[in-house]
């Protein structure tokens, strides 16, 4: 205990130093510097161009029958140049210069007058400020980092499926740097779009299980729904204020001091909000998610782990200018965010699958990053985001590997002790660099990440609140992320490898493991670490991840460690790196942070409550973990039997394990009704507008034939009699009313 | 080159596949489209007025034929010239695409398709109502054709609804037209048909009682062929039952006429009766969005899935077009060149299956990426087009529709006050998510999925690995039905990528289609009491603050800082 008080008198002395003469202290209150053309920064476009180069590349791949791994060398040399670039982009301009707009060619654009409302301009331009090279360093990077992964991952689909699964990385990362470097909001849509697109095509990627295609589908329309915020959001704007090109809008913005001048101007932050949610898999729109998990593993880590779902914390914080002149709506963020994070973590408590762990630990993540944004710490938001991205990467790629390893097993009660088996060594240790990281164990970066969102929230009467409950999901965090740690890798060795119907990526690994005998039988019950392989009863062999899998796995966790700095920093009261990117962008209104002296409770201040609660946390989930699941692992079982013995309790394990059932209350409320609306519309096209109205009226002149059919025999005088027919009423009538007419007369 | 080239070539092309012996058919009238379509590519490149909104040739100049007031006039506008290249483009891979599908009666379906496509020119490039009249007619005669010979099982009261159906619709538009050009002559004393002198007597003569009914009259007959939603059961029978061929053309070109005739006749003539009824088309352009894409859910044939999604798809270009503002109108434009574009190719894509599988349920098949992955790529690029993917051809005429139509608001500060309303926009934007669902689950279940090929014997590993196909094709896409596909697919991705090029020329004539119209909707809102406050929107200031006044925090409680 001890420990943690030295913790905290360092960090309170050294989070109060933070602030002392710190040149940070006046940019808090900058305005945003107007953006100015820079033509010369046009070869910024090749980051754009890259990515298009590599996908055209792996669709003629495809074309041509390529059966080696050139797709993935040219995705992987093209997204490293295209980091490249970032990165002299970066060191060109340093993390403080103005920002500035490179038109590249003009998209959407047109005009009638010229000037604000009178025109639509959406070109395909770049916005460049520290906050678009933040973003762009870390997602290029990885996306160069996880393709290199995946060249050994997936290397049992070379063939066409190889240049299907480059070519939706090459597309998602075309779209992800389109939607983090657009100059106006129209762009932004296409990148939103675009990687929703890869999403769905990369999840969908082993089409011909049903359940992959069903997660693709349920991806994309979930991200439409936010999509169609996003869209409403981008009208308004227009509506609002003439224009939808940042350099424009920004301006606007900071000159307003509120956003009062109708219904709906007020309206727009929520709704760029609900497509930030959908994007960032926040509630209500957080289902998505797990189910994404049908994708392969690389997939996982890159898309829907590190970068894309980040997309909607980068929405946010781009747009926190407007943000900012509503005054509820960062209050709402903060709160939706705060809810995602608990909810999640209660389900993944509960989870057998790895992968689906780390899912539900991404959506509460993703929940604490909204938290800091919507309490005004824009700067732990982004630094949540580039740590949570290394360790999040990292622990999904190590659960691929395993995954790779095992033929597809993923079920934790199924693998155990596996730093014993014989070249899983790197993947183990790398995996608990991954769940310190996760748990935010003291002095890891996602300690810090962490601590600095929920500081700023408990210095402020109004999310003292949210505050506890970002702590209590803390320890809930440390809990589930060393249940996966302590089942999978520590303890005696055992393990089954997987079934061809249980989430194989590798079908083929599993068709080799089939070979060499009965299938889904091959246990691994080796009490001794060494000896591992020889005593498999199936003779089934993990197959241990070679170079790249491993080199991948040093960097990230070198990674995940080196991400830490800004935060040691920020602790001894130096500059950092991550506040200086986003004091200097459009993000810096909101990141006015405050620090109280005085006590919030238990006569410690914020930053004491913190820190003793959130090392408090940490420790205690993960002590519970060992207790449960190393120590003694049928105590867990015997505590889950014993709350689904008891009728009063039984609803907590069932629903925990079932997602409180949301996929279903959402199926029973807008799936089912629409379904049922559908067949009815259907009913109603078919048989009354079709059948009744159109063939009704079709019939009319029939009828009437009918009536003098008895009287003729054959075609030509049934078409007769319907002429006769029509003549004689239509002269009946012209009568009628001419006598009616002559009778009124 | 003389626009009258343009009609004249595929009647040639008809009379030589009509007198040429059968087995050339295909050839001859392959070879006049190509011709049509090169004579259009230089009428394309000759046209002077891309930029400029006016028409070419000048109205007089082609009116040497003169007769009873209807006059040989011939010509365009830049939309006119889009329309026209849709057509040219589409009408040889059309036929390059009946050639397998077609097995009988070659010379006479490629005789009344050369004739389609000459009524088709006829129509598109008419400056005289009666003239564009009798070509927007005709195309109901070669379709006829085309649907009651070489289509389905139902082909015959699928013809037969088409054709009455339509034609009911334009009986009206003619009365209309009709009325306005009597009215004209009362005044004048000169017969003119004329649409240029029709649309200025209409638009400045007429009252706007008299406008309503015209406009009624006149939407009456295109709103049949567009088609909008409760008058739009002829079309899923006659997709349906159609031949590959017909079906393409007509959802490609076909339906267009419909909304040109809106664009170019209707919204000018009586812009008073447009702008009563378009909260009115508003709702049925709604209605169309949501419920086809309702019905489309729950459809099991694939080719009445892609029919009432063309319906939901003109729900869209509707709405723009009501939406009396440049950019929905721009919008509508830009969505009727790419719902050609993306709905022509599904079909095609529909066909290449029809003809190999001979069947169209989506049940009987799936997971046909595996089988045909070329033809699986080309489907997902057209599926991603038609539902508004950005960088395709969709998403700039959905989006521009769209939001024309939310900022058609009576205090809209753009100079272009509407009708509609955000509302009209947002519960048409559900149609984004509702296209989603329907478009990707006919994807799941036809391109995604386990292998399943309709026909085949249980052990699906015996087909999947035989080269050789069904229908006497190869299993997957042969060359020319690649070449089929492969320009409309540069076309969609060419459109959606730099779609300044479409809407920089058709922004003259949407500039030009809207001139009266601003007037008409203050007129129309503030007889309903919503007064036009001039820049009501514009409060924000775009200048920048003086120097030293900081902009609020939005955290209420005193910024502290610890010393």
């Amino acid at each position: 205990m001890s420990g943690s008080f030295l913790a905290v008198a360092v960090l309170g002395d050294a989070a109060q130093a933070a602030h002392t003469g710190s040149h940070l202290e006046s940019l808090v209150n900058a305005v945003i510097p107007k953006a100015t053309a820079a033509p010369e920064l046009a070869w910024a476009g090749w980051i754009l161009l890259l990515p298009v180069l590599s996908a055209v590349l792996c669709t003629a791949f495809a074309a041509l029958r390529v059966k080696n791994k050139l797709p993935a060398i040219v995705t992987v040399v093209s997204l490293g140049a295209a980091f490249a670039l970032v990165l002299k982009l970066y060191l060109m301009r340093g993390p403080e210069a103005a920002p500035v707009v490179v038109h590249l060619w003009d998209w959407m654009n047109f005009s009638w007058g010229g000037g604000p409302w009178k025109s639509f301009q959406a070109d395909v331009s770049l916005y460049i400020d520290s906050l678009t090279l933040l973003w762009m360093l870390f997602v290029t990077g990885l996306g160069t980092l996880i393709a290199l992964y995946a060249s050994e991952y997936m290397e049992s689909d070379r063939g066409a499926g190889y240049c299907r699964f480059f070519f939706g990385v090459s597309i998602f990362l075309l779209a992800m740097s389109a939607l983090v470097m657009a100059d106006n909001l129209v762009l932004l849509y296409f990148g939103w779009e675009g990687v929703g697109l890869a999403s769905y095509l990369l999840i969908g990627y082993d089409y011909h299980r049903p359940a992959a295609v069903e997660a693709a589908k349920k991806a994309f329309i979930m991200n439409r729904i936010g999509d169609l915020g996003l869209a409403v959001g981008i009208w308004l704007i227009w509506v609002n204020y003439g224009s939808v090109e940042f350099a424009t809008l920004f301006q606007v913005f900071t000159n307003a001091t509120s956003d009062a001048g109708g219904w709906d101007r007020s309206l727009i932050p929520f709704c760029l909000m609900l497509g930030a949610f959908g994007k960032s898999a926040q509630l209500p729109l957080f289902t998505w998610l797990p189910d994404a998990m049908e994708g392969p593993t690389p997939v996982s880590a890159l898309i829907h782990a590190a970068t894309m779902v980040t997309a909607g914390v980068y929405l946010l914080a781009r747009m926190e200018p407007l943000f900012v002149l509503h005054p509820h709506a960062m209050t709402t963020v903060a709160w939706v965010g705060g809810l995602t994070a608990l909810l999640a973590a209660t389900i993944g408590m509960a989870q057998y699958d790895i992968k689906r762990v780390f899912a539900y630990s991404t959506i509460s993540q993703l929940g604490y990053m909204f938290m800091g944004l919507g309490v005004g710490t824009a700067f732990g938001a982004a630094y949540h985001v580039l740590t949570h991205a290394f360790f999040k990467a990292l622990l999904f790629l190590t659960a691929g590997a395993i995954m790779h390893g095992f033929a597809g097993q993923l079920d934790l009660r199924r693998l155990s002790g596996l730093r014993r088996v014989p070249g899983f060594g790197i993947v183990c240790w790398t995996m608990l660099i991954g769940c310190l990281w996760l748990s935010a164990f003291p002095y890891t970066a996602g300690f810090f990440s962490k601590d600095i969102i929920l500081v700023q929230a408990m210095s402020q009467p109004k999310f003292q609140l949210l505050g506890w409950i970002g702590l209590a999901t803390a320890g809930l965090t440390a809990y589930y992320t060393f249940r996966v740690w302590f089942r999978v890798c520590a303890g005696p060795v055992s393990f089954v490898s997987g079934e061809l119907a249980h989430q194989t990526d590798h079908a083929q690994h599993a068709t080799t493991a089939d070979l060499h005998g009965a299938p889904h039988a091959h246990t691994g019950t080796a009490s001794h670490s060494s000896h591992a392989n020889e005593s498999h009863a199936g003779g089934f062999h993990p197959h241990a991840p070679r170079l790249a899998i491993n080199f991948v796995l040093l960097l990230l966790g070198l990674g995940a460690i080196l991400s830490g700095i800004p935060g040691i920093q920020s602790l001894r009261g130096q500059h950092n790196w991550v506040q200086e990117m986003v004091y200097a962008s459009t993000a810096v209104r909101a990141s006015g942070e405050l620090h109280t002296t005085t006590p919030v409770a238990f006569g410690l201040d914020a930053h004491g409550i913190v820190s003793v609660f959130g090392i408090g946390a940490a420790l205690g989930g993960i002590l519970i973990a060992w207790w449960l699941h190393r120590l003694n692992r049928r105590m867990a079982d015997r505590l889950r039997s014993m709350l689904l013995s008891n009728s009063l309790t039984r609803w907590l394990p069932t629903s925990m394990e079932n997602k409180w059932y949301v996929d279903e209350v959402y199926h029973a409320l807008f799936r089912l009704p629409m379904w049922i609306a559908s067949h009815l519309l259907n009913f109603f096209d078919r048989h009354i507008v079709d059948g009744l109205m159109v063939n009704g009226l079709g019939r009319v002149p029939v009828l009437i034939g009918r009536l003098f059919q008895p009287l003729y025999n054959g075609l030509l005088q049934g078409y007769a009699t319907t002429m006769a027919g029509g003549l004689v009423l239509v002269l009946a009538w012209v009568a009628w009313k001419w006598l009616g007419a002559g009778g009124a007369a | 080159m003389n626009p009258l080239t343009l009609i004249v070539l595929p009647l040639l092309g008809a009379i030589a596949t009509a007198i040429g012996p059968s087995s050339w058919a295909r050839w001859t009238a392959f070879l006049f489209s190509l011709a049509v379509l090169a004579g259009s590519i230089v009428c394309a490149v000759q046209f002077p007025e891309w930029h400029t909104g006016r028409y070419w040739p000048d109205a007089n100049e082609g009116s040497t034929l003169k007769a009873f007031g209807i006059s040989m006039q011939l010509g365009g506008d830049s939309v006119n010239m889009l329309l026209l290249l849709l057509t040219t483009f589409m009408v040889p891979l059309t036929l390059a695409g009946s050639f397998s599908g077609i097995t009988e009666r070659h010379r006479e379906y490629y005789t009344w398709f050369m004739l389609l496509e000459a009524s088709l020119m006829l129509a598109f490039l008419s400056r005289d109502l009666i003239l564009f009249y009798v070509g927007y007619e005709f195309t109901l005669v070669p379709m006829f054709f085309l649907i009651s010979i070489w289509g389905g099982t139902q082909r015959r009261p699928a013809a037969i609804k088409f054709f009455l159906f339509t034609f009911l619709g334009s009986i009206f538009t003619l009365a209309a037209g009709i009325y306005v050009a009597a009215r004209s002559a009362e005044a004048s004393g000169v017969w003119d048909f004329g649409l240029a002198s029709l649309t200025r007597f209409g638009c400045e003569q007429l009252t706007d009682r008299e406008q309503f009914w015209v406009f009624a009259g006149l939407v009456a007959g295109f709103a049949v062929k567009t088609p909008v939603f409760p008058v739009h059961s002829w079309l899923p029978l006659a997709h349906d039952q159609a031949p590959t061929g017909g079906s393409v053309i007509l959802a490609a070109v076909l339906l267009k006429l419909g909304t040109y005739g809106v664009y170019r006749i209707a919204l000018p003539m009586a812009p008073a009766g447009a702008v009563e009824l378009a909260s009115f088309f508003g709702v049925l352009g709604i209605l169309a969005i949501v419920v086809t894409a309702m019905i489309c859910w729950v459809q099991t044939d694939v080719k009445k899935l892609i029919a009432y999604s063309s319906i939901s798809h003109m729900g869209f270009v509707i709405m723009g077009l009501f939406a009396f503002n440049p950019i929905g109108m721009q919008g509508s434009i830009m969505y009727m060149i790419s719902h050609g574009l993306s709905t022509g190719a599904l079909f095609l894509c529909i066909g290449m299956i029809y003809e190999r599988f001979h069947t169209k349920e989506m049940d009987a098949m799936s997971g046909l990426a595996r089988h045909m992955p070329v033809w699986g790529t080309f489907m997902i690029i057209f599926t991603l087009a038609s539902l508004g993917l950005p960088g395709l051809n969709g998403f700039p005429g959905e989006f521009l529709c769209l939001m024309g139509t939310f900022v058609a608001e009576h205090d809209q500060p753009a100079g272009y006050p509407g009708v509609m309303g955000p509302w009209f926009a947002v519960v048409a934007a559900g149609g984004l998510i509702l296209g989603a669902m329907y478009l990707l689950i006919m994807l799941g279940k036809i391109v995604w999925g386990p292998l399943k090929v309709p026909g085949a014997s249980a052990d699906p590993h015996e087909h999947a690995h035989g080269d050789q196909g069904h229908g006497g094709l190869s299993r997957d896409l042969n060359v020319r039905e690649i070449a089929i596909l492969l320009p409309i697919a540069i076309a969609c991705f060419f459109t959606g990528l730099y779609p300044r090029l479409l809407l920089d020329v058709t922004e003259p004539s949407a500039r030009e289609a809207l001139v009266s119209f601003p007037e008409h909707v203050n007129a129309y809102n503030a007889a309903r009491g919503k007064v036009n406050p001039s820049g009501a929107k514009q409060s924000v200031t775009l200048m920048p603050s003086p120097t030293g006044s900081l902009p609020r925090l939005m955290i209420e409680q005193p910024l502290q800082v610890t010393p």
